[in-house]
């Protein structure tokens, strides 16, 4: 049955290819976001959703499909149909750290992907709670280097955005310090604030709060500029660490093969929405990073995915917890 | 003192302006309608009406979130007092004698005194928020994950108390939530536990399809074949609202429920989930005739329902003085806060005091609303009844796949729930209670977390339960509360045996 | 089963007692559930006490549970139990279909169809049910449905689905 539609449907898609694409878009498109609602890439795809359907001229719903780290919405949007009704708002991890994080991943970004362009990052910032004795970056490093095996280093999970960034942390500065697991990003702060850990690493967004009111200290950004979120807090490159320079990118796709002509158009909503100066006052003033012009372009974006994918699946390969328990492996169906 | 009230003048001026209180009212009176369709909980009633405050200014689309959040609350313990379907984990309480009390025709009272209780929790707690929310920021910081533990350790020995039947089986069922609670990818190495390779489980069962599977149409099941039952639902409607008599009985359970619950709120790691587990365990050992519990006493409506709707406000404080969400609701809450611009943390307060204490003053308001809105609408709610259950079930089943899916538009959550339905129908086929098993999924989570992280930061060290002041008062408490439960019924047990 | 071990008849006088009782089948079933347990998490690393690894809770747990199961189970062989009782498979069978129709239709059909589906599949689980009424009663409640979550809360719920027909 669901064949027999699907032949019938290709049927009249050929019969009608003209009518069918100049029409684009007929009806609202499906902005999917592969976390809860609430969070920062939820926050970026609302903002930025809101500006490109006043641009297309039809509405732009966000679908909030939360899970597995956001690889069972990316799945899911591979599989539709790439008609350019169905979008995703791809970020860092779906789309950079996934395929070292998950070894059976079942979509690729590179091949099931058709990149639209960048939407905005969010920058990662090392944090330490307020007593901790090193003061600035520099003298962070040196400390772990010593006595980091004392250290508590608190994340949001495996394969959360803190995991995978300070795991680059920890594989540049050579710190093996003892991993906590939180449920999110909410109970690690907390637990920071109140000292019980020691540091983390996080995006921006969930911290400028703490870090302004003096409850947690912050270290450095790792962006090449200083955010306007955080004018008083060094980059990493100033602090003497440049390799560390990560954002949590978020970033638009669509299914593989969708048209082209789709393609440009929704870019080109992306780009009026980015230049747009109420939007871009909303994204900064959330501290996200909108620096990075280059990959607000469909190659760009591609070019940035070639490069985060390699990047993390060396990180992620060589992060093993400071605990020696085997990571992935546990199913006895595997 | 002084300042408290300046401050609250000021947030009163925010609130009362004319469209402030509109949003108000529209936020409860909507939260309220889609919370009260069966299965459709708290935290699906938000999802679906967060959108609807994105075109409004920040402070109106806060209050407006507040209303929809305390109208989503009193929605589900509607629905969970009138066709026993707990939209939430503290709504599960609500359904052991809510539900009782609606099947003896008294379904009036209890969403009487729910409505009561809940709007003299709330303007207690929204006291204690406004003039302790600083100080008592420090309280929630010195729980730290050893402390955790040791509270629920301490919650684990509640759920016995809330058993009606055998305790055996309710500590079973208890193990039977821990263990549910241990599927999917283990937080802290990665592992995929139990999950048979099936995608959907790997972020874990949600408490959502979990409570719809196992409670929900278990429920729907069991009516289904006890018809004469039923009948006795519809037949009586009783009084619609509390008596003299239900109120004085209510009194004192009311007092000591916004207690528990305004304490526990305080708690960033969501204490507030335990605070209706812990009002009713308290009533039920104080009352005179712990036997009515479980039968429609009025007290075990009255308590948990104060205890939750106190513990909701004061879980306000870990949200608004430290930025941090307790649980999912809260979650959702500082998500819509933050696509309004506002970011929640220590220095909401200082930046937009205006929206800080508006929001407190529509905390209350909200609360006055939700009594406002929903005595009127009992005699309402109570009519639904009369739909003949033939039709009432099918409907229940239809809102509860819309609830489930809308919430991560997951089909896999639907189908869960659909497997679950039948597990539910054996165990009430073979006696056991599924409420113990759910307060053991919920606090197996946070049991084994904290447990592991208590254990990473000692170093291995588990005297760390003990040193830890409060932690080892917790579990001092615990052991002194289960001797006292479990001695008498030992001794009883020997007497039976040797009678034999 | 243990047949062959019946104790002699220790019912009391007021209850009827039996060897294959609900008591005895509930301290099987936990047996099962706790074997199935350890055999499922029987990969997961235990870990030690200065990382608790994740086997450790769901092992602790199911270990219990197998204690509780074989307690319950022996002592509904030796005192006997109350008896089964009726178990009409008709209601969990239509009810889990219903939801199961729903879950497979939703998302691919859309709530037109999965709507009426669960409200008339659901129906077949009670003999109180009135096939036209029914009917009548699942197009109603769709139709509000739709209008409630679609169009006046704008959930992205799909509505109809067939391909290259149409797609609301």
């Amino acid at each position: 049955m669901r064949r027999m539609l699907t032949t019938l449907a290709a049927t009249l898609a050929l019969a009608l290819p003209a009518a069918g694409r100049a029409a684009w878009p007929d009806r609202p498109i499906t902005l999917v976001v592969p976390f809860a609602a609430g969070g920062p890439t939820d926050v970026v795809a609302r903002i930025v959703g809101e500006h490109m359907s006043r641009t297309l001229g039809q509405q732009i719903i966000v679908e909030n499909v939360a899970g597995a780290g956001g690889t069972t919405a990316s799945l899911r949007v591979a599989q539709t149909p790439p008609d350019g009704y169905t979008i995703e708002m791809g970020h860092m991890g779906t789309h950079g750290a996934a395929p070292g994080a998950y070894p059976d991943l079942k979509y690729d970004p590179l091949k099931d992907f058709e990149p639209i362009g960048l939407a905005a990052g969010t920058p990662i910032v090392v944090v330490a709670r307020k007593d901790l004795a090193p003061k600035n970056l520099k003298e962070f490093v040196a400390y772990l280097k010593t006595s980091s095996e004392k250290l508590n280093e608190a994340h949001a999970g495996t394969g959360s955005v803190s995991f995978t960034t300070c795991s680059l942390f920890n594989s540049i500065t050579g710190a093996k310090p003892t991993r906590v697991a939180y449920r999110g990003t909410g109970p690690a702060l907390n637990d920071l604030v109140a000292g019980q850990v020691d540091y983390m690493c996080d995006q921006i967004v969930n911290l400028v709060p703490q870090i302004q009111a003096g409850t947690i200290k912050a270290y450095a950004v790792a962006l090449p500029e200083r955010s306007p979120a955080l004018p008083n807090v060094p980059t990493t490159k100033e602090a003497g660490l440049p390799e560390f320079e990560v954002t949590a990118w978020n970033a638009l796709f669509a299914p593989k093969g969708t048209p082209k002509d789709i393609i440009q158009k929704l870019n080109g909503a992306l780009v009026k929405a980015l230049e747009d100066q109420n939007t871009r006052k909303r994204l900064l003033d959330l501290g996200a990073d909108l620096s990075n012009k280059a990959a607000v372009s469909p190659d760009g974006l591609r070019k940035l995915v070639e490069s985060e994918v390699p990047r993390w699946k060396k990180v992620l390969a060589s992060a093993g917890t400071s605990k020696e328990a085997p990571v992935k492996d546990a199913d006895p169906k595997k | 003192m002084d300042t408290l009230f300046t401050n609250l003048a000021l947030g009163f001026s925010v609130a009362f302006s004319f469209q402030n209180l509109g949003l108000a009212f529209i936020g409860c009176f909507v939260g309220t309608l889609i919370g009260v369709l069966p299965g459709i909980g708290p935290i699906a009633t938000i999802t679906m009406l967060l959108p609807v405050t994105f075109g409004l200014e920040p402070t109106g689309a806060i209050i407006m979130l507040a209303g929809i959040y305390y109208g989503a609350q009193y929605g589900g313990s509607t629905s969970a007092i009138l066709v026993n379907i707990p939209g939430e984990v503290t709504a599960v309480v609500t359904t052991l004698d809510g539900h009782e009390m609606a099947k003896r025709g008294r379904a009036g009272a209890a969403l009487g005194i729910a409505a009561m209780a809940s709007f003299f929790a709330g303007t207690f707690a929204t006291l204690v928020v406004a003039s302790l929310a600083v100080p008592l920021t420090r309280l929630a910081l010195v729980f730290g994950p050893a402390e955790y533990f040791s509270l629920m350790v301490a919650g684990l020995a509640f759920a016995v108390v809330l058993a009606r039947g055998s305790v055996p089986r309710a500590i079973a069922m208890v193990l039977g939530g821990l263990l549910a609670s241990t599927i999917g990818t283990d937080l802290d190495t990665g592992a995929e536990r139990m999950t048979f390779g099936y995608a959907p489980l790997s972020d874990g069962l949600d408490f959502a399809v979990l409570a719809m599977g196992l409670f929900g149409f278990a429920e729907v099941l069991r009516n289904l074949e006890a018809v004469e039952h039923r009948d006795v639902v519809k037949k009586a409607i009783g009084t619609v609202l509390p008596t003299k008599a239900d109120l004085r009985r209510s009194i004192a359970p009311v007092l000591r429920g916004t207690l528990l619950g305004s304490v526990l709120g305080i708690l960033p790691g969501n204490g507030a989930v335990l605070a209706p587990f812990a009002s009713y365990a308290t009533e039920k050992k104080l009352a005179k005739d712990p036997s009515r519990f479980g039968q429609g006493a009025i007290e075990g409506v009255a308590g948990p329902e104060a205890a939750n709707n106190a513990g909701a406000q004061t879980s306000f404080i870990p949200l608004l003085a430290l930025g941090i969400p307790p649980n999912a609701v809260m979650a959702l809450m500082v998500g819509a806060m933050t696509i309004h611009g506002i970011v929640p943390g220590p220095l909401v307060m200082v930046k937009s005091p205006l929206l800080f204490w508006g929001l407190i003053a529509s905390m209350w308001i909200g609360n006055l609303m939700l009594l406002v809105i929903n005595l009127p609408l009992v005699r309402l709610w109570v009519r639904l009844l009369d739909v003949p259950y033939r039709l009432m079930y099918p409907a229940i089943l239809l809102f509860s796949c819309i609830g489930l899916y809308s919430v991560k538009s997951a089909p896999g959550d639907v189908l869960m729930a659909a497997v679950l339905a039948v597990v539910g129908w054996a165990l009430n086929k073979l006696e056991f209670e599924t409420a113990p098993l759910l307060l053991g999924f919920v606090l197996g989570r946070l049991m084994e977390e904290n447990l592991r992280r208590a254990l990473a930061i000692s170093r291995g060290d588990p005297a760390t339960f003990v040193q830890r002041p409060i932690s080892g008062a917790l579990l001092a408490v615990t052991v002194l509360v289960l001797l006292a439960a479990v001695l008498p019924a030992v001794r009883r047990g020997r007497k039976k045996v040797f009678t034999e | 089963m243990a047949v062959d071990a019946a104790p002699p008849d220790p019912s009391p006088p007021n209850a009827p007692r039996v060897l294959v009782s609900k008591d005895l089948l509930a301290g099987l079933a936990l047996v099962v559930l706790a074997t199935f347990a350890l055999w499922a998490s029987a990969r997961l690393p235990m870990g030690t006490l200065r990382s608790v690894g994740p086997g450790a809770m769901p092992r602790g747990t199911a270990l219990l549970i197998l204690g509780g199961g074989v307690v319950l189970s022996v002592a509904a062989v030796v005192k006997g139990g109350t008896p089964l009782g009726r178990w009409s498979l008709r209601g969990p069978l239509f009810v889990s279909l219903a939801v199961a129709a729903f879950a497979f239709t939703i998302r691919w059909v859309g709530l037109a169809v999965a709507g009426p589906l669960v409200v008339i599949v659901s129906g077949a689980a009670s003999d109180e049910t009135r096939p036209v009424e029914l009917v009548v009663f699942a197009i109603v409640m769709t139709a509000f449905c739709i209008g409630l979550f679609r169009f006046a809360l704008g959930l992205p719920i799909p509505i109809l689905i067939l391909p290259g027909i149409v797609t609301i």
